[in-house]
């Protein structure tokens, strides 16, 4: 159901970047590691208000009924990511990320779950929707292969 | 450092009527059309004239730029299709700009549109961009509320604003609204209304988010010489700047590119923000308006709550005159030109009821297609009136 998050991390200039990229922003280097993030703190908080009428989108994505509690986590290794979050969580709290399962079957996709901190991560606490249940705890990789290469590729 | 002023020239501006609940033989290759058409009307120049088209669409496919100019019945020397949202209107009309000048056509017209119901939009967030479909969508984000929400509790949050200071855009803008029989919002709304109107992911609520409608926009250029002879005001560009992805997605989303494209932008026009008669901001949410006015230098010592109080509700001063896309409504990418359409008539003097007295210098911009937390493109023009 979950897996520990991670972001990219450019092995040149350790640069950090979440969703990937395939060029490095600062050194333009392709050479991306695997960076676990363990917490973060919440900047921002909404609650989404349901749709009307729950429907599955042509990806596969589900547009959710139950209202959903999301904000906005500057995570520790520095990139701000949008995760959910249960009820109880509030701004300035200190949260674990926890990389879910795409609600989608056969998807590529990521849910990033903010649980308070030293919470054990008891499914209940992570609320979560309905279509959870589908797909392996098992979520993409977020590496991008290194295109060893890149011409454009420049020291720094 | 000031360049030579562009020499082409707006000569005609023309929106198909936005509509909530459109019939379903209306479809978006329709609006578009039907946009065009007014808008050569406008300028009075023969559909046979135009020699370059471009267009900008989110449900135009599987059709393209090319399949609309077949059939429009156009024969055209250039030809273009631009996917960037909000931020598309300007970003065509610079190209076109440049097209005009170097020659490669001599009348253009650029066009945007969509039919957009509920299903339209989901479908269109949907398939936004992979990020939207494997990262957004699910959490279940269902659109950009949520990440609009924190945009607007972050700048809030900066600037010292609670709800009551965020109203005076909306209600400003609804006032504008009132005078233009285009808008789908047009009914005077007060303070209570707004504070009291349905959350959507707080902050934010209804009147905060832009009723989606179906519409299109179209603008006609043209060169100096032809823009003469048709013995009308045109619109001038003093200058147009863009810049796309300038912060990676890492920055705090209210401190943006165009502070970043301000200076040059204003000293290519040779103006200043204060001689600014009027201001046709991209509006998918208030804060939006409020970070673009202020990284656009037109915020006095970033007083904010100042400036929403005494100068946008209290003095009326000119921004979004159609009631924007808060109160007008979002027609998709038509969005993008919608600012361009508004201006163009204010410039001209043929804003009827909501005319702007003495309106010669405008700023019109554009803004969109978030990547990640917020958006990456920014552009904006300086307009003139040219007698
Ligand atoms: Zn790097």
């Amino acid at each position: 159901m979950s897996a520990p998050f991670a972001v990219s991390e450019c092995r040149v200039c350790g640069y950090v970047a979440y969703p990937p990229r395939i060029l490095c922003p600062v050194c333009a280097a392709s050479d991306w590691k695997r960076r676990l993030t363990e917490n973060g703190i919440v900047t921002e908080l909404t609650v989404r208000r349901p749709v009307s009428k729950r429907r599955q989108l042509p990806s596969g994505n589900w547009l959710d009924q139950e209202e959903t509690r999301l904000a906005a986590v500057q995570s520790d290794a520095g990139v701000r990511i949008v995760a959910r979050v249960p009820a109880g969580v509030e701004i300035g709290d200190r949260v674990k990320l926890t990389q879910m399962a795409s609600t989608a079957i056969a998807l590529p996709g990521q849910v990033v779950e903010a649980r308070p901190a030293g919470d054990g991560g008891s499914a209940a606490a992570a609320g979560g929707g309905d279509g959870a249940a589908a797909g392996d705890g098992a979520a993409a990789d977020p590496i991008v292969a290194p295109l060893s290469d890149y011409p454009g590729r420049t020291a720094s | 450092m000031a360049e030579q002023h562009t020499r082409a020239r707006i000569v005609g501006a023309g929106e198909t009527p936005y509509q909530r609940h459109p019939s379903t033989e209306r479809r978006t290759e329709t609006f578009i059309a039907e946009a065009v058409v007014a808008a050569l009307g406008d300028a009075g120049i023969a559909r046979d004239e135009v020699d370059g088209f471009g267009v900008a669409s989110f449900s135009l496919g599987p059709d393209h730029a090319i399949d609309l100019t077949w059939k429009l019945g156009m024969t055209i020397r250039w030809v273009m299709e631009d996917t960037n949202g909000g931020a598309s209107g300007i970003n065509m009309l610079q190209h076109a700009i440049r097209a005009i000048e170097a020659g490669d056509a001599e009348t253009i017209v650029l066009a945007a549109g969509d039919r957009m119901e509920k299903r339209e939009f989901h479908l269109m967030t949907d398939r936004y961009n992979r990020v939207a479909r494997d990262y957004m969508a699910p959490l279940p984000l269902n659109g950009p509320n949520a990440l609009f929400a924190f945009l607007t509790e972050r700048y809030g949050r900066q600037h010292g604003l609670e709800r009551e200071d965020f109203a005076c855009v909306p209600l400003a803008q609804r006032d504008w609204a009132t005078r233009n029989p285009g808008a789908v919002y047009r009914a005077p709304m007060a303070l209570q209304d707004y504070l009291d109107s349905v959350p959507i992911a707080p902050p934010l609520t209804r009147y905060d988010c832009v009723p989606i409608v179906s519409g299109g926009d179209a603008i006609v250029v043209t060169t100096e010489e032809r823009a003469a002879k048709l013995n009308r005001p045109s619109v001038g560009v003093r200058a147009i700047r863009s810049l796309f992805n300038d912060d990676h997605q890492d920055g705090d989303g209210v401190n943006t590119g165009f502070a970043k494209l301000r200076d040059g932008l204003w000293d290519a026009a040779g103006v200043r923000p204060e001689d600014v008669d009027a201001a046709f901001i991209y509006d998918d949410y208030p804060v939006m308006v409020l970070v673009q006015l202020g990284d656009l230098g037109l915020i006095p010592a970033m007083d904010v709550k100042r400036y929403l109080h005494k100068t946008l509700l209290e003095d009326r001063f000119p921004v979004n005159t159609s009631g924007g896309q808060l109160s007008a409504g979002q027609a998709g990418a038509a969005g993008g030109l919608h600012g361009l359409v508004e201006a163009v008539r204010q410039l001209r003097g043929e804003a009827g009821e909501r005319q702007v007295d003495g309106a010669e210098l405008a700023l019109a911009t554009g803004y969109g297609m978030v990547l990640y937390t917020h958006g990456s493109s920014h552009n904006a023009a300086i307009l003139e009136r040219v007698a």
